[in-house]
């Protein structure tokens, strides 16, 4: 094509029914843009995404003779591969056809809507920098390069090992790179999973089982991703592996350092602080791998070099302190973040006390009480007196749907506080009262009303009301909370055992440094944010990344398997050809590395 | 205390104010009010609330928003709040209760439903400049505490008033 030319530009209006057309004057708009350089014809469309509409717009490119399309209508992460299908049709190149959003000035429910006035103003202005924009434009060429038949995933947690499963039975190649000890993540340790009570590391032993032995899959656990260059079909990862202080090989898990090592601490990751572990400790009995770690931090014999009993009573010889991190080099095509959530830690309410009285707990320390496998074998004791709670108090939105802290829903939360309750009930203290205080139970999922009605059938007491404050007596140590029952109208004042804050879901810690180490986007809340929260849910703003479970929003087990199962799938389907077309410049951008 | 005679009968809808709650809202401080999603913690940690169940927030901020324009004006509790601001600082929803109940107040001074000693009280303080009323005992106790004596400056005090518009207001008619 002769660049110095005059480009035959046309550009099409959309009405999106009455959602622009009912904000600005469409006329107008049609008019102002024929007055613009290099425009040749300008047409408004009722919908311009139809079968009439598309129609139209390639009647024109024809008749016309047009070489270059802009379309004035919705957003580009809804409709620009739309309208590129279809100039392609008409003998336009999809890089010659643009879509600008003018919709966001005008449509009712836009956080972006303005006056019809202004609405026109700015979508003027922005087809004329669009005009301005594609005059300059020239074709870039693609150009097809290998691309890598192998995957990075992000987080060993119940999304990322189904995606990571789900590729690797397809073929790729899965390194799967987890930042704790074990993978598993938090799902291994919640004891019982809604809404069918079956116990969480059974359900997902298969699933890490498989991964550990899976020929297709390399587990990185203890280790995190430092740089990622390059892009999709070609990513340069550098992952960094911290020491276990451990040949993996030679150790066979069956603990007898551990019972020798003198060096208690209170477990923060696998027990929420409910319970002690050694320095050197296998996570829990179900652990992948089963493998022992040291923890350097409280290792006496790396603090000071004293001890080392560990080492003396090894039958395989298998702990090395001479272990040090090493960087891990790996080239993947594509990459799966799935670095999930943690909970919200309610020191910042101050009025509910957590931290300042022993006995409120959170919701995920009640699950480490309940667990068998637990710091506490499954008995549920006091913290501060190791006395049964006699009744217990639930309070949930803790740090959710709180301007204050995190607007939004955590989703899980109220069918966690119900599995929590029905455990106690049936399992654990069947005598001991148990009252939910709930501002709305959200009981949306499959199967969900059913275990809300059976919770109910169980005796649990629900008060529609959210407590104020928590108050803690100080020769008893029970907790009292005033709560106002609208059912009776009256105020209840009830004195407890224990509470049990029923904590917001946020982004795990490390997700901002990881979204820059990306280079993808995060939402308002912090959360790695979509390209269409409906129509593009695993995509992010980098080809050949893609997201899944509950780093991309609170998420259930099963939500989490389906978007990691999208994510595998939608991967799948842009590595598959084990080539890729890209923009010239990118691979000669690749080629200089 | 009186009780409302029509709590047995359903609230007839259609004979209610649904304009209330933007005439409310209409004020910069109450514009708070249509977030609130009645999980009552105002009203678990209002101190007046225990001792007087009649004064309940969530339920107010539901009177208004269903527009109970005269039930609400007309009720001698809303002048009960003692200003902790328990509901302010504990509501999730940032709705700021507090100071919608300060324009429920300015609204029923302005319609006569002022309670008596709050008018009293601003006729003592445009008499005297001061809220208390001045007698012997009060000047013997300043005394004691080596407090130098009263003056009756209330001319300041008066003309605040008057720009407000506070001497306007009336009392409750006694019923």
């Amino acid at each position: 094509m002769n660049s110095k030319k005059e480009k035959r530009i046309g550009i099409f209006i959309c009405h999106c029914g009455k959602n622009i057309a009912g904000g600005l004057n469409i006329e107008s708009l049609v008019e102002s843009s024929r007055q613009i350089q290099g425009v040749v014809y300008v047409i408004d469309n009722k919908f311009s995404c139809s079968e009439d509409g598309q129609v139209a717009i390639q009647k024109a490119i024809q008749n016309q003779k047009l070489d270059r399309v802009i379309i004035a209508a919705c957003d580009p992460a809804l409709h620009l591969m739309t309208f590129q299908r279809c100039g392609k049709k008409a003998g336009i190149e999809p890089g010659f056809v643009d879509l600008i959003d003018i919709r966001k000035w005008t449509m009712h429910g836009s956080p972006h809507r303005v006056d019809p006035e202004q609405a026109f103003e700015k979508s003027k202005k922005l087809i004329e920098l669009a005009v301005k924009r594609m005059r300059l434009k020239r074709l870039i060429p693609l150009v097809e390069v290998k691309a890598e038949q192998s995957v990075l995933v992000i987080g060993g947690g119940v999304a990322g090992l189904e995606a990571g499963l789900d590729l690797a039975d397809k073929g790729y190649r899965v390194y799967i790179v987890e930042r704790l000890p074990t993978i598993g993540g938090k799902m291994a340790l919640l004891y019982k999973v809604f809404p069918t009570n079956d116990c969480a590391p059974c359900i997902l032993a298969p699933k890490t089982a498989y991964a550990n032995i899976h020929p297709n899959i390399n587990l990185l656990t203890n280790s995190e991703v430092k740089s990622v260059e390059g892009y999709i079909g070609n990513f340069d990862i550098k992952v960094i592996q911290n020491p276990r202080y451990i040949d993996a090989k030679m150790c066979t898990g069956c603990g007898e350092c551990i019972e020798k090592c003198p060096s208690r601490v209170i477990d923060n990751v696998y027990s929420a602080g409910m319970g002690e572990r050694k320095a050197i400790y296998i996570p829990y009995d179900q652990a992948i791998p089963k493998k022992a770690i040291i923890d350097a931090e409280h290792c006496l014999y790396l603090r000071s070099g004293a001890c080392s009993l560990c080492e003396k009573v090894c039958p395989t010889d298998a702990i090395d302190f001479e272990q040090r991190t090493r960087t891990i080099k790996l080239k993947v095509g594509a990459i799966i973040v799935a670095t999930g959530f943690d909970e919200y830690n309610p020191t910042e309410k101050s009025e509910y006390g957590y931290g300042r009285y022993d006995n409120v707990i959170t919701q995920f320390q009640l699950a480490r009480l309940l667990d068998i496998d637990g710091p506490t074998k499954g008995k549920l004791l006091r913290p501060n007196d190791g006395r049964e709670p006699k009744s217990i108090v639930m309070i949930q939105c803790v740090g959710s749907r709180d301007e204050n802290t995190n607007a939004y829903c955590s989703n899980i939360c109220c069918m966690y506080a119900l599995k929590h309750a029905q455990m106690i009930r049936e399992m654990v203290l069947p005598d001991t009262e148990i009252y939910i205080c709930y501002i709305d139970m959200r009981t949306t999922g499959k199967g969900f009303e059913e275990y809300y009605r059976k919770t109910r059938e169980l005796g649990i007491n629900f008060i529609r009301g959210r407590p104020s404050d928590i108050i803690e007596e100080t020769d008893t140590r029970n907790l009292i909370l005033k709560v106002e029952d609208p059912d009776i109208g009256r105020l209840l004042k009830i004195e407890t055992d224990l509470v049990v804050l029923s904590c917001a879901t946020i982004p795990s810690s490390g997700t901002r440094q990881l979204s820059q180490i990306l280079q993808i986007n995060l939402d308002e809340n912090g959360f790695y944010k979509e390209v269409h929260p409906k129509l593009r849910p695993v995509e992010t703003n980098v080809r050949g990344i893609y997201i899944c479970g509950a780093a991309q929003g609170p998420k259930d087990i099963p939500d989490s398997i389906v978007q990691a199962r999208a994510a595998a799938s939608f991967l799948d389907k842009e590595l598959r050809e084990a080539k890729i077309k890209l923009p010239e410049y990118i691979v000669k951008a690749i080629k200089l590395n | 205390m009186k009780q409302d005679n029509s709590q047995s009968e359903p609230i007839r809808i259609s004979k209610l104010d649904p304009k209330f709650k933007s005439e409310v809202m209409k004020h910069k401080d109450a514009q708070g009010l249509n977030a609130c999603f009645a999980c009552g913690t105002c009203t678990a940690g209002c101190p007046v609330h225990e001792i007087f169940p009649e004064y309940d927030p969530r339920k107010l901020a539901k009177m208004v928003k269903l527009g109970m324009r005269k039930e609400v004006l007309s009720i001698p509790y809303i002048w009960y709040c003692v200003t902790c601001h328990n509901c302010e600082q504990r509501c999730p929803q940032n709705v700021k209760f507090f100071n919608i109940l300060n324009v429920l107040k300015n609204m029923a001074a302005k319609e006569g439903y002022a309670p008596s000693p709050w008018v009293e009280q601003t006729q003592q303080i445009m008499q005297t400049g001061i809220v208390f009323p001045k007698d012997e005992e009060l000047a013997k106790k300043r005394e004691s505490f080596f407090l130098p004596v009263l003056k009756s400056d209330c001319k300041k005090a008066k003309k605040l008033i008057e720009l407000a518009g506070l001497d306007k207001i009336k009392a409750k008619k006694q019923s």
